[in-house]
């Protein structure tokens, strides 16, 4: 008894953690590795599993489908970019500018839009597109536009709409990086001589650099798999991932090269960020090889 | 000539005036101190000086250039911040080369430049490291290099020993006076701590909670004769004893009342030092004699009753309560292993001191 009851007291944290675990194995990584079977193995009518084979790979690779991951690809990168561009100015403006107390309510008309659905949100854009929206409708009055201008289904319909509903993901990190950031650095760095162009560029966006980060990776993972905001405002003219893959499951029922279509796009960001962790390893390994050189040189002499 | 002058500056921070119509010349080349309580405004100060803050009126020159308006960016004074403010994403050589950077310098020149700070503040080999990896010392140090790096004409120095403990800021003051020896530039060093400004000040600033200057003077000037109660009690410890100015036969006298008429000498002619008015004795613990026998030689003799002992190692500190009930402080060198009398609680004692030790002051 006296054991349990001391295995219970040390494991604590582990056992409190056991329900998100539970909930992450069961209803995610079980189904990423069904997934994974189904790509692999060849249906035979009456068995579970068939013999292993690469044809749905292939057959995805001879498809269309690969342009769709090059073109989420591209859609995510161009989102993140724009976001960023974006999201930089605003979050140091609301960091460093703007006062304490307003602060919070910037952030609170930053975050709204986000509390509706992703699909709300497009339908919001509608009214405002559309060829009777009050957008289209004003600039036509104003001359802007000619009668037979669409703002739906293009690809800048589509960007306006990723970057309207990702744009927050980009200012948070960045705000909260240069929110916590010790204002002294900026006195002494103008102590030193540098002017604020100066500092920004040596200081501020420097020590921003995690908070950049990490706004891309919450924009682009999420963006790459998108697919509700470019079918509803791009139409069927665009592939995309997301939407090829929901295709292949709901529509030509599909699954198996759903499935191998899925894997590799996940593989896709899996491997960016395994890279990126691998490339930052080996500049690392270089670095301490390098001061071991040098100090075996020092002890030389 | 590089020296500061600061002329009738006023500043107020969210209302409240912190410096009332100052005025200040440092000379240059000088280790100069401003000591004050906390909040009494000797940062605001130093941050005025550095350019950080603007006034709100008067006028500060370095040499005869003014530069009140001055953006800080542009002024050739440095600063080493209170908690050092290293960036943490340079190495030490990039925080010490960033004001050379900046310059858009040379690289051989950063280079020598930047090595030849690491030196003079005996940090060479580190400039590798992260300031995340050093010690609070070490720290201090790539500050200080940092600030001095671009040769300014003056350096600014606020609290910078505050976060050490008492060893290392015993061996750094030494090494920034020997430092300011060599660069001959002005230092201008903040701090609370009387004991770390009368060592390294060449002269001193006393600044009261009000934000006024209350005396000028080197270290043992201020700490010998002050010439207000504030610095005398803020700068080491004192006794103050109220009393009245008489005049007779041509010898200065304080009358106590309920106690004693003590024979004081004070050669200045100061102008409220007119018979009958009343002042305060300022008498240093150190300069009182304790003992439990009468002694001849001495001008002044009181007697009283040990309340208190404190045991020091090096001195020792007795509380005496007087006839009057005051309690003078009094210090003794502990000089040897078994003195000759041995003095305890609720002993008697004499104290004695020399009327030229007692310093006068305004009441």
């Amino acid at each position: 008894m006296k054991i349990i009851r001391r295995i219970v007291a040390e494991e604590f944290p582990f056992i409190l953690a056991c329900p998100a675990l539970v909930w992450q194995v069961f209803f995610l990584f079980l189904p990423v590795c069904v997934l994974l079977l189904y790509s692999f193995f060849e249906l035979i009518p009456g068995h579970w599993l068939g013999s292993f084979t690469l044809d749905y790979y292939r057959q995805i690779v001879h498809s269309r489908a690969l342009w769709a991951i090059l073109n989420s690809s591209i859609l995510a990168l161009i989102t993140s970019t724009i976001c960023f561009v974006l999201a930089y100015p605003l979050a140091y403006f609301l960091a460093i500018k703007v006062a304490k107390k307003l602060r919070m309510f910037f952030l609170f008309l930053l975050i709204l839009p986000s509390w509706t659905s992703i699909v709300v949100q497009v339908y919001a854009w509608f009214f405002l597109l559309d060829k009777k929206g009050y957008l289209t409708q004003f600039l036509y009055n104003a001359g802007f536009i000619s009668d037979n201008f669409h703002f739906l289904n293009s690809y800048g319909t589509i960007l306006i709409g990723m970057v309207s509903a990702y744009l927050p993901f980009m200012v948070f990190p960045i705000y909260a990086v240069l929110e916590r950031m010790d204002k002294r650095f900026l006195e002494a760095s103008a102590d030193l001589g540098a002017n604020g162009r100066e500092t920004f560029r040596r200081v501020v966006f420097p020590l921003s650099l995690p908070g950049v980060y990490a706004g891309f990776l919450l924009v682009f993972i999420p963006s790459f798999g998108e697919f509700a905001i470019p079918s509803l405002l791009g139409g069927s003219k665009y592939a995309f991932w997301g939407s090829v893959i929901v295709d292949r499951f709901l529509r030509s029922r599909d699954w198996r090269s759903g499935a191998a279509l899925a894997i590799l796009g996940v593989s896709i960001p899996v491997m960016l960020v395994a890279s990126s962790f691998i490339v930052k390893k080996i500049i690392e390994i270089k670095k301490r090889r390098e001061k071991k050189r040098l100090t075996a040189v020092k002890d030389q002499w | 000539m590089r020296r500061i002058r600061v002329e009738n500056v006023t500043k107020s921070i969210d209302g409240e005036v912190i410096l009332d119509n100052l005025s200040l010349e440092i000379p240059q080349g000088q280790f100069f101190a401003l000591l004050g309580p906390s909040g009494c405004g000797k940062t605001t100060l130093l941050r005025l000086l550095a350019g950080l803050e603007g006034v709100d009126s008067g006028r500060i020159y370095l040499g005869d250039e003014d530069i009140t308006h001055v953006p800080i960016y542009k002024r050739r004074i440095n600063t080493v911040f209170q908690q050092y403010a290293l960036f943490p994403h340079l190495t030490v050589f990039e925080n010490i080369a960033y004001s050379l950077r900046v310059k858009k310098m040379s690289s051989e020149k950063i280079k020598t430049k930047t090595q030849d700070a690491l030196k003079m503040v005996r940090l060479a080999g580190l400039d590798g490291k992260y300031p995340a990896s050093l010690s609070g010392g070490q720290q201090q140090r790539v500050a200080l290099a940092r600030a001095i790096v671009n040769e300014p004409d003056v350096l600014l120095l606020d609290e910078p020993l505050a976060a050490l403990d008492l060893k290392l800021k015993e061996e750094m003051l030494i090494e920034l006076i020997d430092l300011q020896d060599k660069l001959e530039t002005t230092f201008i060093y903040v701090t609370h701590d009387q004991a770390e400004a009368l060592t390294v000040a060449d002269q001193m600033a006393i600044m009261n909670k009000r934000g006024k200057l209350e005396q000028i003077g080197t270290p043992k000037q201020i700490y010998e004769f002050p010439t207000t109660r504030f610095v005398a009690n803020f700068v080491g410890s004192t006794n103050i004893i109220e009393g009245t100015f008489h005049v007779r036969d041509g010898q200065q006298k304080v009358e106590v009342e309920g106690l004693t008429i003590f024979n004081v000498y004070n050669p200045l002619d100061k102008h409220w030092m007119i018979p009958g008015c009343r002042l305060f004795m300022s008498i240093r613990p150190e300069k009182i004699y304790i003992s439990k026998t009468e002694k001849e030689g001495f001008s002044n003799h009181i007697q009283g009753r040990v309340v208190d002992i404190i045991y020091y190692g090096m001195s020792t500190r007795y509380y005496v309560k007087l006839r009057n009930g005051q309690v003078l402080i009094v210090f003794e060198q502990n000089e040897e292993h078994f003195p000759q009398e041995v003095i305890d609680y609720d002993d008697l004692v004499h104290l004695y001191f020399q009327k030229e030790n007692v310093v006068l002051l305004e009441h």
